[in-house]
């Protein structure tokens, strides 16, 4: 026990000095290849693993599959260094061989991982020899022949191995080889060689199961400096083709006119209808600018026609419901056009004043708001917004952002706020139109200037442009109204129109009171109820019970009010048909398309 | 006179009919040469296909495996080297080789259903046919070799092998299907290389001489 234990220190301890020392057992050896060159005889080389810092010996052992009799290395020189070559004897073919090398020095041994071979599957032949390339001319050019011999350890005569032959030839100067496969011969031809160039040559061989022999030495041959045969195709194919140019340059000759006429067709000279190109040569300009004018274009109708008429119809809170009046007063007309050259009026009531201030400050649809009232005329309330948000059905917007002077009626006096955007509501419309029908003129669509608004209160939403100057100034000829006058408000404020009078003006008076409303967003838009036949739209309100509460002051649950949910209904104009011509449509709004003047 | 021209034209004949009869042999031998070589590549093609289709555990499993073939054939006393095959008679390479050919009808049956690749088989019985084909073929030289001698070699008469040895061994059926397609590609080495060794020694004007 004590022996064993002190047997165990000792060996550590030699250990340790030994490691110290640099001195170990041997590495372990590894068995790199086993090859047999004729399938008679192999051979088997390993690699050390390292030494241990001692003289190590190595020993091949190696036993046949199907014994147990283990035989070592019968020849350990033939080969070379840490090598063990297999003679004839002790060759045997179709068997495998469980081969292992041993290192071993004084410390100790080291065994590598066994190695089972079969030689007839480790053939490598050597290298074919005898190789002699030659330059063979022939009459289609010259070409090169590579010759070689079998190597001679390989017995192919009696048919032990059958060896196929690879060769290789590169030129000079090329990066790559070119390989051939020449079979079972012993010769190659290689054409499609480049003259005067030297060109290198290369052969290797293989059994028809093993691997690849090594190349063999580089044959270097020149070639001869010759002159290509094709160079003779080449004179013939100029030849020919110079015989069909001229073929063709004379068939073209021939052909010329047809030619020109085909590919050059003439141009047709310039023909304007209705231009006598006679009396432009006569040298009358006048007559022939005549004749270039179209007669009845541009279309010089009235200008009151010129005003789009369709309804716009607007959704957004900040438009207003805008109507178009078919044809509007002639003073309105003239004031218009007045307004357009801004003549005789101040700059507040210019209309182009106005845009031009709006433009900058609207984002979307804003609301511009003119009112006309220098001469006396009705003043309107117009808004326009260029770029109209929301649902506008049947509004053909004009493209150009000058603002239209549509009347533009929000009649619903209660409804509104007079801060903010509200959305008027449009159906004091119609009762202002029930109102004055009777005093209506046939032709006009919506009638503003009627008179005998008293209950009526015609509100004028706030304008987007709140920078803009009040517009209320109304020049009022004849207030006899009951109703103060109108002071000019200093900012857009909601206006009430106290009445109109007989000439066809509106009465405003500034609103007095700021009822605080509620945002009434039930009430964008009213949807026509139905059209008279006076081409009068008589809309018809949405039912909102939002807004309920905020009308109770007022004293607009009139029987003139459109249907609304504390009040009772006006019943008159559910008995006007549509007029013929106008098209309700099934939610109850009008189809304003068809409306549209024809120019 | 007459008697001799009509031996003269007997041996002519006979000559004649031998040359004949001897290309038949050449063409035969080499019919036989490449139908063995055939065989010889489609096992190894076979045995290469198993080797790729294996999982790399499978693999190491088989690599830890040795020895791996030992085959069926193995009783079967065949010359080992070349000298060995030279020495001997032109008749016992081909004895042995129709043996081993013999041998392997049974089992090749399932030697297809190894492989995973079909392509490489296609006809299941395609190897089966072939085996039957060479071994009617060596069969034919060998009587044209026995050139009418009696047959006196005993190991004729030895019975078949353990015909069922490739189908009773093991249980493990990655190592037995490795066996039987390692087994089956050297058998074919052995026998092209006994027919070629034959057909080389019977005539001159075969390939061998290249």
């Amino acid at each position: 026990m004590r022996n064993s234990g002190a047997v165990l220190i000792l060996t550590f301890i030699a250990k340790l000095i030994l490691q110290a020392a640099g001195v170990s057992p041997p590495g372990k050896p590894r068995l790199t290849s086993c090859r047999s060159p004729e399938k008679e005889t192999f051979t088997c080389w390993w690699e050390p693993g390292g030494d241990g810092g001692l003289p190590t010996t190595y020993a091949l052992y190696y036993h046949l599959e199907n014994s147990e009799t283990v035989y070592e290395c019968p020849d350990y020189r033939t080969a070379g260094e840490n090598s063990c070559y297999f003679n004839k004897n002790d060759t045997s073919l179709w068997v495998n061989y469980n081969i292992t090398v041993v290192a071993s020095n004084a410390l100790g041994k080291n065994i590598s991982d066994p190695v089972e071979v079969d030689v007839v599957y480790i053939v490598q032949p050597n290298t074919p020899e005898n190789v002699t390339a030659v330059v063979v001319h022939d009459e289609q050019g010259p070409f090169v022949r590579v010759s070689w011999e079998k190597p001679r350890t390989a017995d192919t005569r009696s048919g032990w191995i059958t060896l196929i032959y690879q060769i290789r030839v590169k030129q000079e100067k090329d990066e790559k080889w070119e390989e051939y496969d020449a079979g079972m011969q012993k010769y190659y031809n290689v054409f499609s060689l480049h003259p005067d160039k030297e060109c290198m040559v290369q052969v290797r061989c293989k059994p028809d199961h093993g691997f690849w022999s090594e190349w063999t030495q580089t044959t270097y041959v020149k070639m001869p400096n010759y002159i290509p045969r094709e160079r003779s195709l080449w004179i013939l194919i100029t030849i020919f083709s110079i015989f069909i140019v001229l073929i063709l340059t004379w068939t073209l000759n021939v052909k010329r006119n047809s030619m020109k006429l085909c590919l050059l067709p003439p141009v047709p000279g310039p023909k304007i209808k209705g231009f006598d190109k006679q009396l432009l040569k006569s040298g009358k300009t006048e007559e022939i600018f005549n004749t270039l004018v179209i007669q009845g274009f541009p279309p010089t109708t009235d200008y009151e026609n010129l005003l789009v008429e369709y309804l716009e119809v607007y959704d957004n809170e900040k438009q207003e419901l805008v109507l178009d009046g078919k044809e509007l007063s002639e003073d309105f007309m003239k004031s218009k056009s007045s307004s357009d050259n801004d003549s005789g009026r101040g700059s507040c009531d210019s209309r182009t004043l106005l845009l031009e201030k709006c433009m900058d400050g609207r984002e979307g649809s804003g609301s511009d708001q003119h009112q006309y009232s220098q001469h006396g005329e009705t003043s309107w309330a117009s808004t326009e917004s260029s770029e109209s948000q929301g649902a506008e059905p049947g509004y053909p917007e004009s493209t150009d952002g000058r603002a239209k002077t549509w009347p533009v009626v929000f009649p619903q006096p209660h409804h509104h706020s007079p801060v903010g955007a509200v959305k008027p509501a449009y159906h004091s419309v119609p009762e202002i139109l029930n109102q004055l029908s009777p005093h209506a003129t046939p032709s006009n669509y919506h009638q503003l200037h009627h008179q005998d608004i008293p209950q009526q209160e015609l509100w004028f939403s706030k304008s987007a442009c709140r920078h803009s100057q009040s517009y209320n100034q109304f020049n009022l000829d004849v207030i006899d109204t009951p109703a103060p006058g109108v002071p000019p408000l200093p900012s857009l404020e909601y206006v009430e129109v106290q009445r109109v009078n007989p000439e066809n003006m509106l009465l405003l008076r500034p609103l007095n009171r700021e009822p605080e409303r509620s945002d009434c967003t039930g009430e964008d838009y009213s949807k026509v109820k139905v059209v008279t036949s006076h081409n009068i739209l008589l809309l018809q309100r949405d039912t909102s019970h939002q807004c309920v509460d905020d009308y109770s002051q007022a004293d607009q649950c009139t029987t003139q009010q459109p249907p609304h949910p504390c009040k009772p209904a006006v019943h008159q104009w559910n008995s006007v048909m549509p007029q013929e011509g106008m098209r309700v449509m099934g939610n109850g709004y009008v189809d304003s398309t068809v409306l549209m003047p024809s120019f | 006179m007459a008697r001799a021209l009509v031996l003269l034209l007997v041996v002519l004949v006979s000559l004649l009919v031998n040359q004949g009869r001897a290309s038949d042999n050449q063409r035969l031998f080499n019919n036989a040469v490449i139908r063995v070589q055939h065989l010889h590549q489609l096992a190894a093609k076979m045995i290469n296909d198993f080797e790729d289709s294996l999982l790399p555990e499978e693999r190491r499993q088989l690599s830890k495996i040795f020895p791996l073939s030992f085959c069926n054939s193995d009783y079967i006393e065949a010359p080992t080297g070349k000298d060995e095959t030279q020495k001997s008679s032109m008749l016992k390479p081909l004895r042995v080789s129709f043996r081993l050919i013999e041998s392997w009808e049974f089992p090749s049956q399932t030697l297809s259903g190894t492989v995973s690749n079909s392509l490489t088989v296609g006809n299941p019985n395609q190897i089966t046919e072939k085996l039957a084909d060479l071994k009617m073929g060596i069969s034919v030289l060998i009587q044209a070799c026995l050139d009418g001698q009696p047959n006196m070699d005993d190991n004729d008469s030895l019975p078949l092998p353990f015909e069922e040895f490739y189908l009773t061994m093991g249980d493990n059926s990655l190592r037995e299907s490795f066996r039987l397609l390692a087994c089956f590609k050297k058998d074919m080495h052995k026998v092209e290389t006994y027919l070629r060794v034959v057909n080389c020694r019977r005539s001159l004007d075969s390939n061998c001489t290249l």
